[in-house]
């Protein structure tokens, strides 16, 4: 069993994240972990797994790690990795060599295992993940889902007892989620212990022993909360001049061609999910959407203009784009100078404009943090961040690349009250997301891509209904027709 | 059996370590004798061997043409302000009271061809180094000469985050561009707000990389003992070797040329 006794953990000495944790870990159980967006999930996660006080120094540690009895203070990094593997948020950021094989044999490797065991470890860790076909790829070949399953792999051919993943459904496809259950109920008949820190709690509940949440920095049981559901208008002011429309666009990658003869026009009052298996060109639209990218052929008009005539500064005051890594897009010294920027630079500095900067900050849960640096707040906190430092002066158009990562329930609630303010403002709003979840409940229109072309547009109901009766029934096994 | 297939494939390639070794000697020559014959002939060769190892050039890839266009530059540039040598002829021609302007001596096209073409050459060895080795396997023969494995990692991990990079700093301008920002030249403050919002997002992104990175390291027993096993291993074959003798020949012909020992070659090199 891995066991924490009474743990405690402070970064700075004062503001303790982490107080009295006690938790319980059985091999062949898998055990889901939530909780609010910096309650401390990772860090119980880098306690649990020795990197705090090994790798992370310089915070205020206290309590035990057991493992199967054993007190594992005296433990090294690599001895606790042999029994305890972490498999971190970003799969891209974990990835150290350039082929699969040598990725997956990596650890075995440098614990010195024989050749013949190390071949047959790479072999059994890659099927255990469904992966075998990927053996000899290239690492930077991999989509997102790809890469998470590697990484899985690659902790799993070093035979620890316990798997600790962090967010593991974060960036993928229902195709990828439903893949993912199957991987973890594979771990749990080879009796390997599971924790699963998880938002999105759909996506690992089917396969999860056990709930539990973490606030206040202790572990309690988990309780569901109804989610809020804020209704899309139903009644389309579907106007005969689009606010956006795409026509005829190719894009390519170098020779790689991403988009293929992609039109669609987008009207005021629509809420548009935006949905695709990983690596279907979303993210590339989006951009093509936002005159970030020139298509090479077809047109992007942002109302009747040709958006690749327009000056930049007047794109940005109607168009509000949010990427999918908040780090990228976040340029300023203070919470404060980051959200005042697109106003400043818009020459929109007022008294109206700095009040709605306040307020915006206030009801995204940031009003406490304006002279923190924003790189320094979590992962969720960022995200919201990137929306309302581009929202303060009422685009028409909401372009947001899956925004609900990482966000615990207020910060869902945050987001979809800016979508749904700007579509009711006469505006659209179209969201990437592998959510049909989400798709059904809050939006009037779901786009599908498959392979850089619009494969199913149209309400909610008819396209993922659609989708399954074509074979893409894992669009339904998440629940949405349940 | 892929495995196998794998190791055989390698084991028929130059050793990673001895491309290493070409390339140095092949840059260090023509350091040595800056001729630009010489750099010419080998800039055949390199693209030659581009061809030979099946590497695209991807001359419509903006960063080629950059590369092509900014040798063409430097060759432009040492034509014109080199005055010395045999005037061939004016840019700007001798009309009526007008010129004639810009002298181009037989001396400064020599001195720019020199430069443009051992710009070409140390940029696309480098290129073609990079795409025909294995990192792993360098890593491994580079162990073989008793390096320690952590610092032969770093150059794996070097060439295995350069792509990423290159790919974040795209998306840094494009989110750039969605706020509005446009660079900046307009005094001193602006350009660093200019650099400021470039590098701020770049830097955090790759410290965040850094540590997830030596976390996932760590974790798989990274530094655990002094050795480590290889579960794919470089070869040293005779083809290597002789290919060892006929580098260093190269640099001891390029040292007589230079010293002028061989008079009637440095007329053809």
């Amino acid at each position: 069993m891995l066991e924490s006794q009474n743990l405690a953990y402070s970064y700075d000495g004062k503001t303790q994240i982490l107080r009295s944790v006690d938790l319980q870990i059985r091999q062949g159980e898998v055990v889901v972990l939530t909780g609010l967006t910096g309650s401390g999930k990772s860090t119980l996660a880098k306690c649990i797994s020795g990197f705090i006080p090994r790798s992370i120094e310089g915070g205020e540690f206290s309590g035990e790690i057991m493992i199967d009895g054993e007190n594992t203070g005296d433990y090294s990094i690599a001895e606790i990795s042999r029994l305890v593997s972490l498999v971190q948020q970003d799969p891209d950021s974990q990835i150290c060599t350039l082929k699969v094989s040598d990725e997956v044999a990596f650890g075995p490797e440098n614990y010195e295992f024989e050749l013949k065991s190390i071949e047959k470890l790479v072999e059994s860790s890659l099927s255990a993940v469904g992966a075998t076909h990927l053996h000899n790829r290239n690492t930077h070949t991999l989509s997102g889902g790809e890469k998470q399953r590697l990484a899985i792999a690659s902790m799993l051919s070093c035979q620890p007892k316990y798997l600790i993943l962090d967010e593991p459904s974060a960036s993928l496809d229902p195709k990828g989620i439903l893949l993912l259950r199957k991987i973890l109920s594979g771990l749990k008949d080879k009796n390997v212990g599971v924790l699963c820190i998880e938002h999105n709690l759909e996506a690992i509940q089917p396969v999860a022993d056990r709930i539990l949440s973490i606030s206040n920095g202790m572990i309690t049981d988990w309780n569901q909360i109804e989610e809020q559901t804020l209704t899309p208008s139903s009644t389309i002011v579907s106007s005969s001049k689009p606010l956006l429309a795409l026509e005829g666009i190719d894009f390519s990658y170098g020779s790689t061609k991403v988009i293929q003869d992609v039109s669609m026009n987008i009207y005021e009052g629509e809420i548009i999910a935006l949905m695709g298996g990983n690596g279907s060109g979303k993210t590339t639209l989006v951009s093509l959407l936002g005159g970030l990218l020139e298509p090479d052929t077809g047109h992007v008009h942002l109302g009747e203009t040709p958006i690749s005539d327009m000056d930049r500064k007047n794109i940005t005051k109607r168009v509000s784009v949010v990427f999918q890594n908040p780090n990228h897009q976040i340029f300023e010294r203070t919470v404060w100078k980051e959200q005042i920027l697109t106003s400043e630079i818009l020459d929109n500095m007022c008294e109206d404009s700095i009040e709605r900067s306040r307020n915006l900050l206030n009801s995204a849960n940031l009003g406490n943090f304006m002279d923190r640096n924003p790189f320094s707040l979590s992962h969720g906190q960022k995200r919201r961040l990137n929306i309302t430092s581009t929202i303060a002066h009422f685009p028409d158009i909401l372009l947001l690349d899956e925004p609900f990562i990482g966000q615990d329930q207020d910060g869902k609630s945050f987001i979809l009250n800016a979508i749904t303010e700007t579509a009711s403002a006469n505006g659209t709003a179209l969201v990437v997301t592998h959510n049909p979840n989400f798709a059904k409940k809050h939006c009037n229109r779901v786009i599908f891509v498959e392979n850089g072309s619009i494969l199913l547009d149209g309400s909610p109901e008819t396209v993922l209904q659609r989708l399954v009766d074509i074979g893409h029934s894992e669009y339904s096994e998440l629940g949405v027709n349940s | 059996m892929e495995n196998q297939t794998e190791f055989i494939q390698d084991s028929g390639k130059t050793n990673p370590l001895l491309k290493l070794l070409l390339l140095i000697i092949t840059i260090s020559g023509i350091m040595i004798y800056p001729s630009w014959r010489l750099s010419s002939i080998l800039l055949v060769i390199v693209i030659l061997l581009f061809r030979v190892s099946r590497v695209s050039l991807k001359l419509s890839r903006n960063r080629t043409k950059f590369i092509i266009i900014f040798s063409i530059l430097l060759l432009v540039f040492q034509a014109l302000i080199t005055v010395n040598g045999t005037v061939l002829g004016f840019v700007i021609p001798h009309l009526n009271n007008f010129g004639p302007f810009f002298p181009i001596t037989d001396y400064g096209l020599e001195r720019g061809l020199s430069i443009a073409s051992r710009f070409l050459l140390v940029v696309l060895s480098s290129m073609l180094f990079v795409a025909v080795t294995d990192p792993t396997l360098l890593a491994h023969s580079l162990t073989r000469l008793r390096i320690p494995y952590r610092y032969s990692f770093a150059l794996v991990i070097a060439l295995r985050f350069l792509p990423l990079f290159d790919s974040e700093n795209q998306v840094v301008r494009m989110a750039q561009k969605s706020r509005g920002i446009q660079p900046e030249v307009g005094g001193f403050r602006k350009i660093l707000r200019t650099i400021q919002y470039t590098f701020f997002p770049l830097l955090v992104s790759s410290l965040s990389r850094v540590e997830s990175l030596s976390i996932s390291m760590d974790g798989r027993g990274f530094g655990y003992s002094e050795n480590r096993t290889y579960f794919r291993k470089s070869t040293w074959k005779i083809s290597d070797s002789l290919l060892t003798i006929l580098g260093f020949g190269y640099i001891l012909f390029c040292f007589l040329l230079a010293l002028g020992f061989l008079p009637y070659l440095a007329t053809i090199f």
